[in-house]
């Protein structure tokens, strides 16, 4: 009898906590490349999530609602980010997830909009943009994911549109010559056609691409083709380590060409690592730096105390990305339980809530963004910098910010 | 009484038959037929965390029998197994897009379509051996990664395919839950005939090629006609396991099929045991779960408040990783026969229990 009772008190608990917790908190999936083959800057990326999420727990969570969140590290492994994520649906409840790759994203676009969880991804690929399947190029609609960030097609776009300025002010004649450097793979071709079709309208001559591992290695000969093609703006569109020996091959060969990267390819361990190639190196942001002085930027300190009690730790810009990511998440969250609870759809009602719009918090951080059910190109703008390594005093300046059009056929492409 | 028993005690064969029955008692037939109509059950007990892993279990597995007939069979080697993967997945998915051909057809279809890719990379294989066949399939490897990245008429490029889900008669097998059905008969129907065509003249020639080729060839077995056969067949399977993989999805993006994808699925054969139908199967099992075993141990760990800071979280992350590599290294010096051969040893202690021999 009175094992009866212990037993029926046992699960008499268990089940008061958890329905207790069912109505504290909601649980957030949180994917992340910590040793995979992207953790150069997944795990910059990852901190930031992680960090700007147990900020917002330790400061009363989504208006009084924790979020109960588990990060796992699916090494860039699509069968593992599957099994993650099922895990998440049909035993945490999830309402929405922080994801990371291009390759994961895509495979979970169909998941995502049969379950309707929210995912804010770290892959920029255009194709992400098109919630409706309006362009008739989209592959697959995609109704529930949503990035912070100037897609990687709008990214290359403001980088031609500068090269174009840039042209211009160096007193240039005739058609500059525009080549794409990358690996033949998904993430660096994702750009590729789109930026070559606005670089043309602009007037440039696109040269044949430039095929360069993913795999960093001694890129001579490539950066030897780059320089008898006689190109003016070379675009980047690998990252890391790839791209640290593509510019000290490229130095050592001698090319005088302007370089620009992808919004992955240009931060401050990669001028460390690359020395004296990098200079004036341009690449898009869409983050101010640690050292920079914006409102906001307190906010991120705080944050970045979460798992570096010191507040001195250097972080960079793709952990300031992270954090924005979380906080549009946030905020959308309040609007959906203000608006009939936290659930996917309401969370996702939430993005259409607001326009122009910054979280509370991180002005001059998180540039004003802007989703609509018809368009989830959440930026159109972007910040262009400049990087230098002077020897070892690695100088990143702001150069110009490029406010791209909303076209039609630019959308999910 | 002798029904009720896992494996005869002594050796009663009397006919060819017998001798090349697939189970040895009655008892082993009846208890498969029915843990496959307890599989058959799954979806109404498990959820769709453990329906994906069983998912995965099968198109893996299908593909990691097509690669233990090469290797672990005919004794022919091939490092581009991901790749083939990955042709079946976008073969079918463009079946479908540009053909309209209904994907239950597609799959089959595609399955064929990755045996003449696969026959053709595998050609240099009536020639060559060894190192330089593993090199010649690598070149397969690299080859069709680099094709899916550029043949955007067949791939979609970087853009990736839709595969839209398996459809019957207007019934769309959408979620986990009806999707297992698919992924169960294509694993039984794989499975079975993996283990027929081992029992057949062809089968059989596989064996005497891995063995010894010179009688093999002595004996009238020719070589060239069935190492491509393998090559045929391995990639066949192949194709079915990356098809399954695609409409499951409903999406196929070329990023996934990568060198280390072939390398897993060796693993798979090597750790599950060369040369063996179930070992292909229980060696998917083990590589499909390994991470999510070892996930669950972080995750215990990372809730403890210790364990929760971040230094300690990703140096957990970075010992998992390497917690698998340490797995195979030890199937390698400890069970270099692989789960198959332990399962045999494991029936045996119990036929013999309590004398050891």
């Amino acid at each position: 009898m009175n094992k009866r009772v212990l037993i029926g008190t046992l699960v008499a608990g268990a089940l008061a906590a958890t329905s207790l917790q069912a109505e504290d908190s909601v649980f957030v999936g949180h994917l992340a490349d910590l040793s995979g083959p992207t953790a150069f800057v997944g795990k910059n990326y990852a901190d930031g999530i992680r960090d700007a999420m147990s900020y917002i727990n330790s400061h009363g969570g989504i208006n009084g609602t924790g979020l109960e969140f588990e990060t796992i590290d699916y090494a860039y492994k699509v069968p593992q980010a599957i099994a993650s994520y099922k895990k998440w649906v049909s035993r945490n409840n999830m309402v929405a997830m922080q994801g990371w790759g291009t390759a994961d994203t895509e495979a979970l676009i169909s998941f995502v909009a049969k379950d309707k969880v929210p995912v804010y991804s770290a892959s920029y690929s255009g194709h992400l943009t098109d919630p409706t399947g309006k362009n008739p190029k989209t592959q697959k609609p995609a109704p529930y994911n949503f990035f912070y960030g100037a897609s990687y097609s709008d990214g290359c776009r403001a980088l031609v549109q500068w090269a174009a300025e840039d042209w211009k002010n160096r007193g240039g004649s005739g058609s500059p010559k525009f080549t794409h450097v990358g690996d033949n793979h998904p993430y660096p071709n994702a750009p590729k056609e789109a930026c070559a079709e606005y670089a043309t309208e602009l007037g440039f001559e696109v040269m044949p691409p430039i095929v360069v591992s993913m795999k960093p290695g001694d890129f001579k000969a490539q950066c030897l083709s780059l320089k008898d093609s006689g190109s003016n703006y070379a675009y980047i569109a690998n990252l890391g380590g790839s791209v640290v020996s593509l510019v000290k091959s490229c130095g050592t060969v001698g090319t005088d060409v302007q370089f620009m990267s992808n919004i992955w390819g240009g931060d401050k361990p990669i001028f460390e690592a690359a020395g004296a190639g990098v200079k004036d190196y341009i690449f898009p942001a869409m983050t101010p730096f640690w050292e920079d002085d914006a409102p906001g930027m307190s906010l991120v300190r705080e944050i970045s105390r979460e798992s570096d009690a010191s507040g001195n730790a250097f972080r960079s810009h793709h952990y300031m990305r992270g954090i924005c990511s979380a906080y549009y998440m946030k905020e959308a969250m309040e609007w959906a339980k203000e608006n009939g609870g936290i659930t996917g759809e309401n969370i996702k009602q939430g993005m259409y809530a607001r326009q122009n719009w910054v979280p509370k918090g991180l002005e001059g951080v998180c540039l004003p963004a802007t989703w609509s059910s018809e368009d989830h190109r959440g930026i159109n703008t972007v910040n262009i910098y400049k990087g230098n390594y002077n020897g070892g005093d690695i100088k990143v300046e702001r150069v110009t910010q490029v406010t791209l059009p909303r076209r039609e056929d630019w959308l999910g492409y | 009484m002798s029904t009720v028993s896992l494996r005869p005690c002594g050796d009663f064969r009397t006919s060819y038959a017998a001798d090349s029955t697939i189970f040895e008692t009655r008892f082993t037939r009846y208890l498969a037929v029915a843990g496959i109509l307890l599989l058959c059950l799954a979806p109404l007990v498990l959820d769709a965390y453990f329906l994906t892993l069983g998912i995965q279990v099968a198109y893996l597995g299908i593909a990691a029998l097509g690669l233990n007939i090469l290797v672990g069979f005919t004794g022919q080697i091939s490092l581009g197994h991901g790749a083939f993967f990955g042709f079946g997945a976008f073969a079918s998915a463009w079946l479908h897009n540009s053909f309209g051909i209904p994907v239950f057809f597609c799959i089959p279809l595609a399955g064929y379509m990755t045996m003449v890719v696969g026959m053709i990379f595998g050609s240099p294989a009536a020639r060559i051996k060894g190192l330089y066949l593993a090199v010649a399939t690598l070149a397969a490897q690299f080859i069709l990664e680099d094709f899916f990245a550029r043949a955007d008429w067949f791939t979609g490029g970087s853009y990736g395919a839709s595969a839209p889900p398996v459809n019957l008669f207007g019934y769309e097998f959408t979620n986990d839950q009806s999707f297992w059905y698919i992924a169960l008969f294509a694993l039984v129907t794989m499975y079975l005939w993996g283990t027929n065509l081992m029992r057949t003249r062809d089968g059989r020639a596989f064996v005497a090629v891995r063995d010894h080729y010179l009688s093999a060839e002595i004996m009238g077995i020719n070589l060239t006609k069935y190492r491509l056969l393998s090559f045929g067949v391995s990639s066949f399977y192949a194709g079915i396991g990356g098809a399954l993989y695609g409409h499951y999805l409903g999406f196929v993006s070329a990023e996934g099929f990568t060198i280390l994808m072939s390398i897993q699925f060796l693993a798979m054969i090597i750790i599950g045991g060369l040369g063996s139908v179930k070992g292909a199967l229980l060696g998917t099992i083990f590589m499909v779960m390994l991470p999510e075993v070892l996930e669950g141990i972080v995750g215990l760990l990372s809730a403890t408040s210790w364990g929760n800071s971040t230094a300690f979280t990703d140096g957990l992350a970075y010992l998992k990783e390497m917690s698998i590599g340490l797995v195979i290294i030890l199937f390698l010096i400890f069970e270099p026969q692989g789960l198959a051969h332990r399962w045999q040893q494991i029936k045996a202690y119990w036929k013999f229990y309590p004398f050891s021999y």
